[in-house]
């Protein structure tokens, strides 16, 4: 779901850039690999996952972190408000390497491996996706704030992901059965985040219905109107929280 | 095109649909209202809505239409002539102004309609420029007592601003972030980086994501005329549906043509002619909100056997020190391609020398902007300025992609002899026309020598090739100075005539001195505080 929000948020990103630079295209096809992974694990679950197209969507991730990070950094004003705002963005690039991440450590769960990184599996998993909750607010700050918090309802994704993710971070450091009460109320967060993440697609579709033409004029509002694939991200990384919590 | 009034019958239009219509409350002539105000721009709408949200009953009268964004602001340099103040007036002087385009509009909402919505504070120490800078005059009022009303203002337009203006004191941060920076902004960061001088994003009256009905700016760059999408946050958008909502009244087409006196020496009304009639709205107090032209034009025409040279000119000083901010310009070829008409006209601002006092050769300060002529626009520009026409003028016009310039707003003197005054010739109307003597004085000369050289430095710097530079003149103010003593000036600091007490002007024809960026967010923050000054004198019992 992650690596999907990643190719449609990319894919519209970059051909609002116009692909102006071939390594544009990288994450694309490194998204689309790690989308076809996933869905080929998923239908036969009994069957090893290949780890090659995660690894690569990290190691994209990774060098897109580099690329966003030099474009930011080579333009006038530098390390500046306004750069942070336009220029490429350094959330995008690390979505995909954390989408890698996951793939990765979804084969592992799927092979039996008792830990994940040397911790446990459960541990492991939970902070994983309860740092990638909390990036992903972070991005979603930055750029609500761009919007100057003109809607309330813009407040709601840079606070409740983060409650979300302490306290999945939380439950996830204790097996289950010894904090029963903070299992259920990190639950019940990432629930909300969840559907927080289909509730921000509707209201990005009005802030596009915003723009002038609204979406009688979508070719043009789909891109420069608020996106409409980078709410999921956080129902794709409530839904992996909760898969770590349901971990022994 | 003959125009008809569209306002009347219970309504106006509504400015953010096609073909819409808002309530108005009407008044009739015979009434005698609490304010009619003369003219619907920057400070007249400003402060119909201010008045009207205090309770007053307001009319406003405004010599031009009542545009509908959606329908009338077309996408077209040649249509878009006519937002523009284009009735006959004379110029003359060493310097002559050139008038209508660059600083007269025309319709509710003035020049704020085809303002390039740069909004900037003045800074603090010009309200004392003679006592602290040396030149020029003091202002009756200091920058603390107007910094509250231009934070009211800039709320009221949510001007998209950077999170850190560097210069000037310290204020609340800009309700709405910064634009995305064009590459005709990027030029002059450049540039600025270079030489080690502060630029910045410049604040700007065109939301950055959408406010009420005003979807964000499409960066489509047809700033200099009406913004057809209303994401420019002019009077037009922002003062006037406010105002109307509070109760005022705003006609359309109404030319005002003298203010009446009664026995007493207060005036008693206005008489104004709409639909080819002469009518005459009575009212308690009147405001004239006509800009730096028409509003001694309209205190000059208003002349009567108790003030035979005008009204509220005891002094003599009506139409006198009129100050204009000189526009040299620089420009530029690049290599790469800038497309400088994306996005709004003037996007990237250095202030270095408002503030830097040290190493000038001159009084007083500008700043200047990046810019983004539309080709129109560009080509007059370019067949001027460079005296080329023909097939030279069109291999001129091929650059038009790669080209990026430099425009200064510089500060000019108030001095006596730069004035308005009365024409023989009439109008339409059969009002005399105004005549505006303008020439620069030798300080103005050396700041626009010393603009032209920083500005060529800073093109150079960015990588720009083959420059030349070009002259102009941009705002109009100070022709009915506000000041501290009936001798030296027009009205007191709150607008309010010295000679006719219930005769009060707010408009930038107030500023006694003209400062180095664009007046409107000043003028609009004067009207905030002249509202609220007016309510207070009220409830004092004082008006």
């Amino acid at each position: 779901m992650l690596a999907a929000s990643v190719l449609s948020d990319s894919a519209l990103e970059h051909y609002r850039g116009g692909f102006e630079n071939p390594g544009m295209f990288a994450p694309l096809a490194s998204a689309a690999l790690a989308l076809a992974g996933a869905a080929r694990a998923s239908r036969r679950p009994a069957r090893p996952a290949p780890a090659l197209p995660f690894g690569a969507a990290c190691a994209v991730g990774a060098a897109g972190l580099g690329f966003h990070t030099y474009n930011l950094l080579r333009r006038p004003g530098g390390l500046s408000w306004g750069n942070l705002f336009y220029a490429a963005p350094l959330g995008a690039p690390v979505a995909l390497s954390l989408a890698g991440l996951l793939g990765l450590a979804a084969r592992e769960l799927g092979r039996g491996a008792p830990t994940l990184a040397r911790l446990p599996r459960r541990r492991a998993l939970g902070l994983l996706t309860a740092a990638g909750l909390a990036g992903t607010s972070l991005e979603a700050a930055l750029l609500h704030f761009r919007g100057a918090f003109h809607n309330p309802a813009m407040w709601l994704p840079v606070s409740l992901p983060p409650v979300a993710a302490a306290l999945l971070a939380g439950a996830a450091a204790h097996p289950p059965e010894a904090a029963p009460r903070l299992t259920r109320l990190a639950r019940a967060c990432l629930n909300a985040t969840a559907w927080l993440g289909v509730a921000g697609v509707a209201l990005h579709a009005r802030g596009v219905a915003r723009q002038m033409g609204g979406w009688r004029n979508w070719s043009q509002n789909v891109l420069s109107g608020p996106p409409l694939p980078a709410p999921p991200s956080f129902s794709a990384l409530a839904l992996a929280g909760g898969a770590a919590l349901e971990l022994p | 095109m003959a125009r008809r009034p569209r306002t009347g019958g219970g309504r106006a239009p509504d400015v953010f649909a096609r073909g819409g219509w808002v309530p108005m409350r009407e008044y009739p002539d015979s009434d005698e209202v609490d304010f009619a105000i003369v003219g619907a721009g920057a400070g007249g709408a400003t402060l119909a809505c201010k008045l009207a949200e205090a309770g007053f009953s307001v009319v406003v009268l405004e010599a031009g239409p009542f545009w509908r964004p959606l329908e009338d602001f077309a996408s077209d340099e040649e249509a878009q002539q006519e937002l523009y103040w284009l009735e006959e007036r004379l110029t003359g002087g060493l310097d002559p102004i050139a008038l209508g385009g660059n600083n007269s509009g025309w319709g509710v909402g003035g020049s704020t309609v085809h303002f390039s919505m740069i909004s900037l504070r003045f800074r603090p120490e010009w309200f004392r420029a003679r006592s602290l800078l040396g030149y020029g005059v003091d202002w009756p009022i200091g920058y603390d007592e107007l910094a509250p009303y231009y934070e009211e203002a800039e709320r009221a337009l949510a001007i998209s601003g950077p999170l850190r203006y560097p210069w000037g004191p310290p204020h609340r941060r800009y309700p709405y972030r910064e634009h995305e920076m064009n590459a005709a902004g990027l030029v002059l960061a450049r540039g600025a980086e270079r030489m080690g001088v502060a630029w910045s994003p410049v604040p700007l009256a065109t939301v950055s994501a959408p406010r009420g009905k005003s979807p964000p700016c499409v960066y489509r760059g047809f700033c200099n005329f009406g913004c057809s999408t209303n994401a420019k946050q002019s009077a037009l958008v922002v003062w006037i549906p406010r105002a109307l909502r509070a109760g005022a009244e705003v006609r359309d087409l109404a030319m005002a043509g003298r203010i009446e006196l009664d026995a007493a020496g207060l005036a008693s009304g206005v008489h104004y002619r709409r639909d080819e009639e002469w009518r005459f709205q009575r009212a308690r107090n009147v405001v004239v909100a006509g800009y730096a032209i028409e509003t001694p034009r309209l205190l000059l025409n208003s002349a009567c056997a108790r003030f035979p040279q005008g009204l509220a000119n005891s002094s003599g000083l009506v139409g006198t020190h009129l100050t204009t901010h000189a526009g040299p310009g620089v420009w530029a070829r690049f290599d790469e391609e800038i497309r400088w008409n994306k996005g709004p006209p003037n996007m990237a601002v250095c202030e270095h020398w408002n503030y830097a006092d040290e190493g000038k050769d001159f009084d007083g300060g500008y700043a200047f902007m990046s810019q983004g002529p539309l080709p129109r626009a560009w080509a007059q520009l370019v067949a001027t300025s460079q005296n080329l026409w023909g097939m030279a003028l069109r291999e001129a016009m091929l650059d038009y992609n790669h080209m990026s310039g430099l425009v200064a707003v510089a500060e000019t003197e108030p001095r006596i002899q730069n004035r308005v005054t009365l024409a023989a010739k009439r109008d339409r109307h059969g009002l005399p026309v105004a005549r505006v003597d303008f020439a620069y004085s030798d300080n103005d000369r050396r700041m626009q020598e010393h603009a032209r050289r920083f500005m060529g430095r800073m093109l150079e710097a960015a990588g720009g090739r083959d420059l030349w530079s070009s002259e102009d003149t941009s705002h109009i103010l100070g022709t009915c100075r506000m000041g501290a003593s009936p001798d030296s000036s027009v009205v007191d600091a709150d607008g309010r005539s010295w000679d006719v007490r219930n005769l009060w002007i707010c408009d930038g024809s107030l500023f006694p001195t003209c400062g180095g960026v664009n007046p409107s967010l000043t003028i609009q923050a004067l009207a905030c505080r002249i509202g609220e000054r007016i309510r207070r004198l009220s409830a004092r019992g004082e008006l």
